[in-house]
Formats: structure tokens, sequence, C-alpha cells
């Protein structure tokens, strides 16, 4: 296995954990009558990305020349997970509700965790370019 | 005169059998003079391996003296004796040798380093070329085969410049050719710069190169000799 | 004569990363244990002294109703919403008890979590004359008093100052964000009693119902302080006798229940990182000894061209206590990266109060448990740079070939 391809495979586990975490164990708040609260379209982009992410991730795993320009696009996708809970998009009213105090600091570990793995594939395969 | 040993002997103590300890050598008393290959040669188990051991500073005798250009190696503590292995003396030891971690090149200047002399990088390269190693400075021992191996342990004992350089069966793993090679780099080092070298052997091949030949069996020298 | 160990040190952990990283990793174990466990123990403790201090009262009424005790309870601990009510002459007819200095009530009130926060949210009512265990803290983040439709928010109520947050459709202003306290009390909304009297009208006319039979003017709770010197068991009981449908709580009952549940913690803390800690040791004991004694040729090698004992022990130690310092950074970063992120998470698991300690001594935690792990990972190696001085280059030499 090449080098350059274990960022992508971390990439894409991380990617997976996002989208089915999104949905079941990080999920934000219920309402017992059914309605949405702000936390919800958070999740729905955190979702987004979360695909994005993976496509990327499966993108560099098999198309070996586009593979730095893959990391290089995966960083703002990154950013944008990082920012979307609590930033972009308000959460919940109380520090104390699920998507506050799961769902947000999960979410931006799980893409700071992907925004350094990029740049590690970034800096690998610029290393190996030159 | 390089090395001087007077009525040195190792003694053993046996788990079993009639005696309680046995002598792996029996007294010995030897000199080794610059400018001259020495070369021991005998069955093994003869002691060889033990008497080299005790003459560079390794293995500490039972009884009597071990003089390095007038300094009694066993009087010394273990700091300045190791000083003295690292600046004035080389060892080839039998079998692998090399630090894992580090490069052929580390490895080679390694000695120097850990006495804090300055990097001997000329000799070291000029050594390797030599022996033929120059391809292989930046590997790592890990690649190397056993006979590179060997020969990078005789660079890194040669590139110190040691007034006395002991090779334990330096030519075991070498074929024929890199066998002539290692013992003319030998025996020109000791002609050329001066030098003591003390060459342990069971191969005949060694003793056209030597200046003095000592037989030994049993623990004991039973002949010295210059070659005719 | 100390850099050239450093860097041959250097290389032999570099590249042996697989062994590095062993060692490494066990150290790792035991800082995330000493870290995590101090913090959340340190955590828990100041979440008590937080709690006597917010509760700062000696004696607390409420109505003698089976649920409002612990409704009250919850609400203190967990945050949880609690609305009961009592005729407000309970408040004078404390005063007129013997051996009370100070009474001060407060109105509790919970709204519709369609409202405002999409959760019910505590609002309570204090009396800014008399009250004397809200004001205090209130007032390190709001300089003047609270007006009528001011309110001052818990750290926990995600409100900015100067934000109208809507309650029973009454605009209300956010004056003041409160200091975290750990408490329940960091997720409720604070305001005087005539915006909680407003509020309590804006409620009844969404038909929740507060009313009591007796009068139209409701408390939920009274303060009491007792003066210095009285027998406050005695003061309790005569509180209980005196006022009719209510019962005086002593306080220290909830700290007593609150320190009982930390003192658990704190033993289970305490015997996981002694566990891990002896465990860690041992492993690293054995580990250290295996490995000097697989790298008994490289150690004669090195004897050979001229290292003396005293480097290799102190190589040794040096090689080991830069294993402790990688694995103790790693785990009091990976414990970093729990207990941070996750703190709201581990309140609300605990049920307890719990205040993280400030910055600085999260740091000096930090560097007392990395010295911890280096200083852990040098001495379980002490037996193995001994037994490794003790080699003898020539027979290890030969024993290797």
């Amino acid at each position: 296995m090449k080098k350059q391809m274990i960022p992508a495979i971390i990439l894409l586990i991380l990617s997976v954990v996002i989208i089915l975490g999104s949905q079941t164990f990080l999920s934000p708040c219920v309402h017992e009558d059914g309605s949405f609260g702000p936390c919800h379209w958070a999740r729905q982009t955190l979702l987004g990305s979360g695909c994005v992410l993976g496509i990327m991730a499966a993108f560099a795993l098999c198309v070996e020349h586009a593979r730095l320009g893959i990391y290089l696009g995966a960083l703002p996708v990154c950013a944008l997970g990082i920012l979307t809970p609590g930033t972009l998009i308000d959460l919940c009213r109380m520090s104390t509700m699920r998507c506050r105090m799961v769902m947000q600091p999960a979410m931006i570990i799980l893409f700071s965790a992907a925004l350094l793995c990029a740049l590690i594939g970034v800096l690998l395969n610029a290393r190996k370019r030159s | 005169m390089a090395v001087k040993a007077e009525n040195i002997s190792k003694r053993y103590f046996r788990k079993t059998g009639g005696a309680n300890y046995f002598y792996a050598v029996k007294p010995i008393t030897l000199t080794i003079e610059a400018g001259e290959v020495a070369v021991l040669t005998g069955r093994s188990g003869s002691g060889k391996t033990t008497l080299l051991n005790m003459l560079s500073g390794l293995l500490k005798p039972t009884e009597g003296r071990v003089w390095i250009d007038g300094a009694d190696l066993y009087s010394l503590d273990d700091r300045a004796l190791s000083r003295l292995r690292g600046e004035r003396i080389g060892v080839v030891p039998q079998g692998r040798s090399a630090i894992d971690t580090l490069t052929v090149l580390e490895n080679i200047l390694l000695p120097a380093k850990l006495c804090g002399k300055p990097l001997p990088i000329e000799a070291a390269s000029q050594w390797m070329e030599r022996l033929g190693v120059a391809p292989l400075r930046d590997a790592r021992p890990a690649a190397l085969s056993g006979g590179e191996l060997r020969r990078m342990a005789i660079v890194r004992a040669l590139a110190q410049s040691p007034d006395i350089l002991f090779a334990d069966e330096p030519t075991g793993d070498l074929d024929d050719e890199n066998t002539n090679l290692v013992l003319s780099a030998f025996r020109d080092y000791a002609h050329e710069q001066k030098k003591a070298v003390f060459v342990v052997t069971h191969e005949n091949s060694a003793l056209q190169y030597a200046d003095m030949i000592y037989r030994m069996d049993g623990g004991q020298i039973i002949s010295s000799a210059e070659p005719k | 004569m100390t850099m050239k160990h450093f860097s041959l040190s250097l290389k032999n952990l570099i590249r042996k990363p697989g062994r590095t990283g062993t060692l490494a990793l066990l150290t790792a174990f035991l800082a995330l244990a000493v870290f995590g466990g101090s913090v959340v123990v340190l955590s828990l403790r100041s979440g008590l002294n937080s709690l006597e201090a917010r509760l700062g009262a000696d004696i607390i009424l409420v109505p003698s109703e089976a649920q409002s005790k612990v409704s009250f309870q919850n609400m203190f601990l967990q945050g949880t919403t609690g609305a009961f009510y009592m005729d407000a002459s309970a408040l004078d007819k404390a005063l007129e008890v013997e051996g009370v200095e100070k009474a001060a009530p407060q109105t509790f009130l919970a709204s519709l979590k369609a409202d405002c926060c999409s959760i019910k949210i505590q609002v309570i009512g204090i009396d800014p004359e008399l009250d004397f265990t809200v004001q205090p803290w209130i007032a390190r983040s709001l300089t003047r008093e609270l007006g009528d439709m001011d309110v001052a928010v818990g750290c926990k109520v995600e409100a900015d100052v100067g934000e109208i947050i809507r309650i029973y459709e009454q605009r209300c202003k956010v004056v003041a964000r409160l200091e975290a306290t750990g408490t329940g009390l960091d997720t409720a909304v604070y305001c005087n009693m005539d915006t909680m009297n407003a509020l309590l009208a804006a409620a009844e006319e969404k038909g929740v119902s507060h009313k009591i039979e007796s009068g139209d003017s409701v408390i939920s709770a009274v303060y009491v302080k007792v003066k210095d010197g009285c027998d406050i068991d005695a003061v309790n009981n005569r509180l209980n006798g005196h006022i009719r449908k209510v019962t005086a709580v002593r306080t220290r009952s909830m700290i007593t229940g609150v320190s009982d549940s930390l003192a658990g913690v704190s033993r289970t803390v305490t015997i996981l990182i002694v566990s891990v800690w002896a465990l860690a040791f041992f492993i690293l004991l054995l580990a250290f000894v295996l490995i000097i004694r697989e790298r008994a040729r490289e150690f004669a090698v090195l004897r050979l061209v001229g290292a003396s004992r005293g480097m290799l022990g102190r190589m040794v130690l040096l090689e080991s206590a830069l294993c402790g310092l990688l694995g103790g950074l790693m785990g009091v970063g990976l414990a970093a990266l729990l207990l941070f992120p996750f703190a709201q998470l581990i309140e609300s698991a605990l049920k307890l109060p719990y205040l993280m300690p400030d910055a600085g001594r999260v740091l000096l935690l930090a560097a007392g448990t990395v010295l911890l792990a280096v200083t852990v990972a040098a001495l379980s190696s002490v037996i193995a740079a001994y037994r490794l001085s003790r080699i003898d280059p020539g027979t290890a030499l030969r024993e290797g070939n």
C-alpha cells in the first residue's frame, strides 16, 4: 500500500463515521412533538459535507494523478464541517441539549481530524511531486 | 611496542565435572609491536577470542596485566578504560556488530562521536572506497549482507586510526577476493601507519600477510614464529 | 557529552517507531488516567464548593406537596424545571420565627418550550431587596439591579446580552450572562418579582395555572438565614411547626448528599488511577527488561566502540524518559480532547455539580502529569539500566552470535 493512500483511507473512515453518526449516535435533539429545531438543519448540512468528503476520499483512492488536488479540495470542505454547528447554523439555546453536548464537539473533532488528515495528504503528495 | 601482556590468564568456574574451575586461557606473556601484523591461529575453543578480549580491554583477566603504551588497562576505572578503548583501540568482533538504528556511515563514525573526537570523515570515505562499501554509506544495516556488515565493521575500526587494531575472524563471511582486500588493507595499515594489527583466524589464507604467527591450543600459545 | 547521547537516543527512538510507540502508548494510558481522573475530581469538588456558595442559606422552605422537595433538589443539581407554589404569607410567618435572621422569597416558573428556547426553561424570580443568595452572584456580571422585564441568564443559556427572548409572549431583555456555577442554576433565567408577576399573569392567560386556592400572591421557596449562635435544627423545627403546608429543609442535607456522591466518585477515580498506575509500571518494568535483553548485543557493541557503563545507563534512562514525555503528552492530549469538548456530557452523566477548574490550574495539572509520566518511565527502566551496565561486552558479543 502506498503511503500517499493512507490519508485517503482515514478520510473515508472519518466520513463514514460522520455520515452514520449524524443519523444515529451523534444526532441532534429530538423534539417530542416532532418539530425541528435549528440543530436539525445543522445536522443536514453536516450530513452533506460528510458525503462530499467521503466521495472525495473515494476519488483520492481511485484516481492517482489527481490526488494532490483532491486533498486540497477536501480542506475547505472540512473547514465548512467545523464551522457548521454553532457558527454558520445556530444550535439550540441550551448547552445541556444534545446538539451542543454531543453533536457539536464530536463533529468539530471529526472534521478537524479530517482536516489534519487532508493536510498530511497534501504534504505527502506535494513532496512526492517535487 | 604497542601492547604487552604479562602472565594473563582467564579462569572460569565449571558447574559440573571434577575440578571446580578450568582455564580458558592459561598464563600467557605476549608483546605485539607497532608496525606489524600478528596473526593468532588455532582450533576453535582454543581460547583465541578470550585472549583477544583480554588484550583489547573487553574482558578482565583473572590474573596478569595488559599494558597499552605504558597504561595498565585494568587498573583504569571504567570511564577511562572506555575512553581509551574508543580512542586508541579498534576492535572488529565476531558476528554482527552494527547498530541497527544508524546508517552505515553513522555506524562508522560512532566511536569518534562517542569520544567527542572530530569525525574522521575523510579516513572513513577512503577505507569505505577501498573495501567497497562506499555505495552503502546511507543504507541501514538491515539491508546489508553478512559480508558487507563485516567490511563495515572493519572500516569502523580502521577509520578511527587506532594504535592497535584487533580483529576476530575478520574474513569469516568474506569470499576470497574480499578476504585478500581486507587482509592487504590490514597489512598496509600496519606497515604504512606504523600501527599494530592483531588478527585471530583459523583460515590459512591470513598467514601470508602476517609478520608474526602465534598458534594456540588448549588455552596456551604453543608456538610463535615469523613466517618463512 | 550529553548532546551526542541525545542524538543517538533520538535516532534509536525515531528509527524504531514500533518499540517507541508501544512504550509511549503504555505511559499514555497512565497519563490519561491520572490527568482525566484528576480533572473530573477537581471539577466535582469545585462544583460542590460552588453549590455551597449558591445555596447560601441554612434552611429552605418549600411547599409540603409530595414532589416539591425532590423537584427543588433536581432543579438545583440537574437543572430540571420545577414549579410549585405556596402563599406569599409564608415569608412573613418565617420572619416571625425566633432565630431567623433573614428570609428571602423566590418564585419559579417553567417556560413553555415553544416560546423561546425550544426547551422548557426555568425562570426564577427574586426580590432584590431581600435576596441574599443570588444577588451577589448576579452582581459579578451586572453592576446595576435587574429592572422590569430584564433577565439575567445562566451561562448555559445560549443568549447574548442585549438580545430579546420571549417568555409566554412577553419580551424580556437579556442584561447579563452569569458566571458558571456548575449547578442546575446555570440553565435558569433570573428576573425580579415584578417581572415574575407579569410572567405569571401571562402564563395564566396561556392556561398554565399556578394559582393556589387561598390567595393570589404566590412564591415557591423561602431562603432562610439563621442568626449566629442559634441551633439550626431547632429553628428548622420551629419553622415546620409555625407555618402550615410548608416543609423546612436544611440545605446541609442537600450538600451532604452531593458530597457523599462526590466521595464515591473520588474513590472510584482513585482506585482507577492507582490500578492503572500499578499495571502500567509493572508492564513498563517488564518491557524494559525484555527490551534490554533483546538489545544486549547492541549495547555490547557500544561498549566496544568506547561507551562507558555510565554512558549506556544514561542513554537508557534518557530514551525511557523521552518515551515517557511522548506518552505523557499523548495521554494528556487525548484526555483533553475528551474532557473539554464533552464536559457538558460528563456533567449530565454524573448528575452532580461539575465546575471545570480554570485554565491555569488545568495547565499546571497537565504539566504535573507529563512530569509524572516521565518519572515513571525513567524509574521503570532503572533496573534494566543497572543490569545493562553489568553486561560484559566480550561475553555478550559471543552469545549474540
